[in-house]
């Protein structure tokens, strides 16, 4: 509900009707009633109108033309059953609540997205082939059946993991949700000053005009009455609220990527698949066979552990993320920190620790700089001056604020105060610099006091003198400007001086200094009162009878929100990483450019041309804006841009600040970045960020001040709102982008020796050399652990010194690795593999020439007595033991080379001397999987479960060990 | 709407074709002839040596061989037992007596194999003494006569057509050789009617005895011209019966380290087979 015009209690009759016979707004919004089915259609052109700024004209009409466009009365407002009749109309004051998705429906998206989809062809695949087995009596072989099963258990598990991943971590930002209070801060407009509220116009802007009060702020102090002017969804929260669920979102780089894989993988298969069958159609096949085969090799390309890998490996890094401050609210969404080029950050509480503190001190004539750490230890002024004795008894009697109680163990900067943030900022300053306030206002007790107030500009308080308790003092601060106007005489080191032109030069140029460092700035003055204002004189404030001049000017005191202490080095990691950093803020310019420069968004000696302008005193037309680096871009500017003019300043400058920035410009802005094909981070806490949240591939919402909106619309969450977490889970995103592409290389490699046997048995007839089980033990089994323990590997090098991922051109899985994986390591894999087969084969009696076409035979279950090369006979069962027997064997040799192969893949551009085997879950990986290959192979009851046979210990394994010891070699 | 799609369309084929082929960078799918050549000499270089090494390895590997006995013998410890003439799909024998042409693939067999049987071919092989095994030491190993006429009927003797033409075919059924075997005992085959008797079953040599003078094999390069020793089995149909048809499984018996019961190999010492006759 929006309400404008009149003071007063807001009656409860006036919460709820909304918009009377307003000529425009009714027609529009029984309209967009009408619209709901046609809607899809429209949403296009919805969500375009819904970026630009609201366009309203109620807070320009005076109050009786308002009570005449919503025929109400401006005391008793709407009658009873008009209200009833707009509520029926616009139904109740409270927002659509955007369409949530339904648990199945995410559940789903889980089951059948990305990879998913590969292994379920795989698996319908499988299903196929065995029903045209079944059916033409073909091989009465139920390999076929059990792939497809495992195949479609597989992705459901995968899919129900990464769900209950998914679901923990939107439990874990409801329990924080429940543990922070929601802050009154304007969630609307980003600032966090509380704003005085009367009826007059005061601003063509909606939102900067005094007259309005928005839905979902609070009202902070006092009290009003008003006429609701809209409610509900057409509210400017809630047009936000529809803009955010109606924007649409791209995919995922990381899904980009999987789509790619997916892509180069069928290509291959196909091509094996296509190249095969024709072949055996040569070889004089059936077509039936043919086709068998042909679905047999396309399966035989699924990575059937890959699925599992990658969400693993993902997840892990999620869970390193949360450990530092990242929660990440989406799988997906870890590796996209990591290809991010551009963040556009907030700077109150992101890059700021959103907390006034005095920064600087001007008496004396001299600037002082006060410490703003967080720790405050450090204070390094003249504390010995008299002057400063005086300014800080000011500062902390003519001061509302106060410690809220019970919190005497906490250190002083960490305390809870009452009242506003710079009053609050002057007593943390003053109790920890000077002595405890409250002992302070004990001794000298206040009298009267005129509060601040925004047309007076100034705050006076009278209290009773320390050393003389008889006579009082009347204290004084607020805009320098004002403050200067009542002072006739200054203080300098403790003497009273009268006001000459050189001090008040000295004043200027320190005000100016001051407020150029985007520094809020309150001056200092008193007045001894003389003793005709004693004890018990009654000070009246509304008609002032006590002096109001010639006071005695004694300093001034700046305060700002200072960066949070960690930010300086992260925005610096961010630029040596290549990404740009853009800084959108509500505030105003000046505070902006300050932050910037004191984090280094605009790093040291870069300047902007209105700097340049003033140094060389020449027109901004002069200058050649290609000499200019940093910019600061204000709202008002930024509203009148086009969108290429735009792009011509996000591309020309390296370091952008966008100030006094206005809801929907935060959108326009990602949106801009985007456009150059940047992927972007973007973060925000309050409800009008939540677009640009939705918008941007990353979405960073804030955990302690992030409104719920803005959580539910972000991807990441900042669990300690620290600009500095988001670079570290850069990194976290980097290296498991590096680490995947490791992991699927080595997984991907053991798809050769997988596939090669069942190519060869088609071609030259030998005996199936790696049966579906035995790939499966693999694929599942063996190859799982240390592919996972590559996403644990260390960075090879700094990664936060190379440019992000070029989306385009470096990909998570490219011709390069797939050649190196397949072409290159896959097929020594595979001679290992058939050598093992081959000896085998031939230490029991069939040496490797008797071995081609014997297929046809072997296969053939009523052949009992064929004869291997030493003319012995075998059953068709004693053939087939064999055959099991050089399955294993062939296994084993797969688990073997991939030793080396884990090795090999562990470091991509260093040597493992450089990078080390300290990786100890890789150690860990390598031993698990023989061990499992030796349980798989001796566990008596492996022959009946798996078909897996134990194999001699002697012969065979030295030889497995040299054709291990030759992959190393090679490669 | 048609227009936009037909030129991305054709976007999409000028795209494809300059895949293909790019005159400007002379880039054939994407890369240079030049770079071609370089992928193709290293994999031509890396196949070839990937290929020696392997040939290199299988050759040393079949040097450790030996050319008499396999390595391992352990796969095979017991023997099948198999039936010969073998049917085309599994083992169920089918003719018609009134159709030489249905049972001709049979006869053909039959004689074909026991031509290494013909008294001519036997000549030069040992008469060896009955009822012993006959250990050999080398260098060069004889193979035992084995006398065909003890087959009887079914030797092709008497009746080349091995009774198929009288309605009393005859199979053969062999043990499989296995290098070294030495069978404890008096090993015979024993075949018996399943299910109803519509048959009765002669083997021959009488009782289906194996003589262990052909034991221990010493395998094909020592043992040349070995002759595995033989059973037949003819089958009489009864006359009264309405089904010619019959199913005989044999076993072999009397040897203890001959096993003829296994759960998983079903020609573990014994066989099954079918013969159906039709008038």
């Amino acid at each position: 509900m929006e309400f404008g015009k009149t003071r007063g209690r807001v009656t409860p009759q006036e919460l709820n009707p909304s918009s009377g016979p307003k000529p425009k707004r009714v027609p529009k919004m029984v309209g967009r009633r009408k619209k709901e089915k046609v809607k899809r259609k429209k949403n296009k052109a919805n969500i375009e109108e819904l970026k630009k700024e609201v366009v309203m004209d109620d807070h320009k009409l005076t109050l009786e033309e308002l009570s005449r466009r919503y025929s109400v009365d401006l005391t008793k407002g709407l009658r009873p059953e008009k209200a009833q009749e707009i509520l029926d109309r616009d139904g109740p004051n409270t927002l659509t609540p955007p369409p949530t998705t339904p648990e199945w429906v995410k559940f789903c998206k889980q089951l059948f997205g990305g990879f998913s989809i590969l292994l379920w062809t795989g698996a319908i695949l499988c299903f196929v082939a065995y029903g045209i087995q079944t059916y033409f009596n073909e091989e009465p072989t139920k390999d076929n059946l059990y792939l497809g099963i495992v195949l479609a258990v597989v992705v459901f598990i995968t899919g129900c993991f990464s769900y209950y991943q998914e679901a923990k971590s939107s439990k874990i930002m409801e329990s924080f949700k429940s543990m922070v209070p929601q802050v009154d801060n304007s969630s609307l407009t980003g600032e966090s000053e509380p704003q005085s509220r009367f009826p007059h116009f005061t601003h063509e802007n909606l939102l900067e005009t005094r007259n309005i009060c928005f839905f979902s702020t609070n009202c902070v102090e006092g009290t009003a009455r008003g006429i609701v002017i809209a409610t509900g969804d057409s509210t400017v929260m809630g047009r936000i609220a529809s803009l955010t669920s109606g924007l649409a979102v791209g995919q995922t780089p990381i899904a980009t990527e999987i789509k790619h894989f997916i892509h180069i993988i069928t290509m291959v298969a196909v091509f094996l698949g296509v190249s095969f069958f024709g072949l055996s159609l040569m070889l004089g096949y059936s077509w039936l066979k043919a086709v068998i085969f042909l679905i047999g090799i396309i399966v035989a390309n699924v990575p059937e552990g890959l699925l599992v890998t990658v969400t693993v490996c993902l997840t892990l890094t999620a869970k390193r993320m949360a450990k530092k401050n990242c929660l990440v609210k989406n799988l997906e969404a870890v590796e996209t920190l990591g290809s991010t080029s551009i963040i556009c950050s907030d700077k109150t509480g992101t890059l700021t620790q959103n907390r006034m503190t005095v920064a600087h001190l001007w008496f004396d004539k001299t600037t002082y700089e006060a410490d703003t750490s967080e720790e405050q230890t450090v204070n390094t002024f003249a504390k010995d001056s008299d002057t400063w004795f005086i300014l800080a008894r000011i500062a902390g009697l003519c001061n509302r604020a106060d410690f809220k109680p019970d919190q005497e163990t906490l250190p002083i900067a960490k305390r809870a105060t009452t009242g506003d943030a710079s009053e609050s900022a002057l007593l943390k300053f003053i109790e920890q610099s000077y002595s405890s306030v409250k002992e302070m206002r004990e001794k000298s007790p206040k009298v009267a006091e005129i509060p601040f107030n925004s047309t007076n500009k100034y705050q006076i308080s009278i209290h009773l003198r320390e050393d003389s308790s008889q006579t009082h003092v009347l204290l004084m601060k607020g805009a320098p400007e004002r403050i200067l106007a009542f002072c006739s005489s200054y203080l300098l080191n403790g003497q009273e001086y009268s006001m000459d032109e050189e001090m008040k030069e000295a004043f200027q140029n320190a005000y100016l200094e001051l407020g150029g460092l985007g520094e809020r700035v309150l001056g200092f003055c008193f007045l001894n009162l003389p003793n005709t204002f004693s004890k018990g004189f009654k000070f009246n404030t509304d008609e002032v009878n006590f002096p109001m001049e010639n006071f005695c000017f004694v300093g001034l005191i700046s305060m700002i929100d200072p960066p949070r202490p960690a930010v300086p080095e992260a925005v610096c990691k961010c630029r040596s990483a290549g990404i740009k950093v853009i800084m959108v803020t509500g505030d105003h310019p000046i505070t902006a450019k300050a932050i910037a420069k004191g984090v280094g968004i605009i790093s040291e000696g870069t300047e902007t041309a209105e700097d340049t302008t003033a140094q060389l005193k020449v027109h901004v037309r002069q200058i050649d804006s290609r000499d200019v680096k940093a910019i600061v871009v204000h709202g008002s500017d930024l509203k009148d841009m086009s969108s290429a003019q735009l792009d011509e300043i996000l591309r020309n400058y390296t370091e952008i600040v966008f100030a006094r920035t206005s809801p929907q410009q935060k959108l326009i802005i990602v949106e801009g970045c985007q456009r150059q094909g940047n992927v972007v981070a973007a973060t925000g806490d309050g409800v009008n960020d939540s677009p640009a949240l939705k918008k941007a591939d990353i979405g960073i919402a804030m955990g302690i001040t992030g409104s719920d909106v803005s959580k539910q619309a972000a991807d990441m969450i900042l669990l300690d709102d620290n600009f500095a977490s988001i670079v570290t889970g850069v990194e976290e995103g980097r290296l498991i982008f590096d680490n995947l592409k490791k992991s699927i290389a080595y997984t991907l490699t053991s798809n050769i020796p997988e596939i090669t046997p069942f190519l060869l048995f088609i071609i030259l007839g030998i005996p199936l050399p790696l049966g579906t089980i035995t790939i499966l033990c693999i694929d599942l089994g063996t190859d799982m652990v240390p592919a996972i323990s590559l996403a644990y590997e260390s960075a090879e090098s700094d990664i936060m010194k190379r440019a992000p991922r070029d989306p385009k051109n470096d990909k998570l899985v490219n011709y390069r690795l797939i050649g190196m994986a397949y072409g290159q390591i896959g097929m020594i894999q595979a001679l290992a593999g058939f050598f093992t087969y081959f000896v085998i084969l031939a230490e029991n009696g069939f040496k490797p020439a008797d071995l081609l076409g014997i297929r046809h035979d072997w296969e053939n279950s009523y052949v009992n007595d064929l004869e291997d090369s030493y003319g012995q006979q075998w059953t068709f069962e004693q053939r087939k033991i064999l055959e099991f027997t050089c399955q294993t064997g062939f296994f084993v040799s797969i688990v073997i080379v991939q030793w080396a192969d884990l090795i090999i893949c562990k470091t991509r551009r260093n040597s493992v001397f450089q990078q080390g085997m300290k990786n100890k879950i890789l150690i860990f990986g390598i031993l698990e999987e023989t061990f499992l290959a030796a349980f798989l192979c001796y566990t008596p009851g492996m022959d009946m479960a798996l078909r897996m046979y134990p194999l001699k210990l002697a012969g065979e394994r030295d030889l497995l060990l040299k054709s291990a010891e030759e992959e190393l070699h090679m490669t | 709407m048609t227009k936009k799609e037909k030129k991305s369309f054709n976007q999409c084929m000028a795209e494809w074709k300059l895949f293909l082929y790019n005159p400007t960078t002379r880039e054939f799918l994407g890369r240079t002839t030049k770079s071609w050549g370089l992928i193709l000499l290293f994999y031509l270089v890396f196949y070839g040596f990937l290929a020696a090494l392997f040939s290199f390895t299988m050759w040393a590997m079949l040097q450790t061989l030996n050319d008499e006995v396999p390595k391992y013998r352990d796969q095979i410890p017991s023997p099948g037992l198999m039936v010969f003439p073998k049917p085309v799909t599994a083992l169920d024998y089918s003719f018609r007596v009134s159709d030489p042409e249905s049972y001709r693939g049979y006869v053909d067999d039959l004689t074909k194999f026991l031509k290494s049987y013909d008294l001519e071919e036997q000549k030069n092989l040992t008469a060896c003494p009955d009822g012993a095994l006959r250990e050999q030491k080398g260098p060069t190993y004889t193979a035992c006569q084995f006398p065909v006429v003890s087959l009887k009927g079914c030797s092709g003797v008497e009746d080349p057509e091995f009774g198929y033409s009288t309605g009393n075919p005859c199979i053969l059924v062999k043990m499989n050789r296995i290098i070294g075997l030495k069978p404890q005992g008096k090993p015979r085959i024993n075949c018996i009617s399943k299910g109803e008797k519509t048959a009765t079953l002669s083997t021959y040599p009488s009782n289906g005895t194996i003589d262990l003078k052909y034991f221990p094999y010493y395998g094909k390069k020592l043992h040349v011209r070995y002759l595995q020793p033989l059973v037949a089995v003819q089958v009489a149909f009864n006359t009264t019966s309405t089904g010619k048809e019959v199913t005989v499984e044999c076993k072999i018996d009397g040897s203890p380290n001959l096993r003829n019961q296994d759960d998983r190999d079903k020609f573990l010492g014994r066989v099954v087979f079918k013969i159906t006759m039709h008038a």
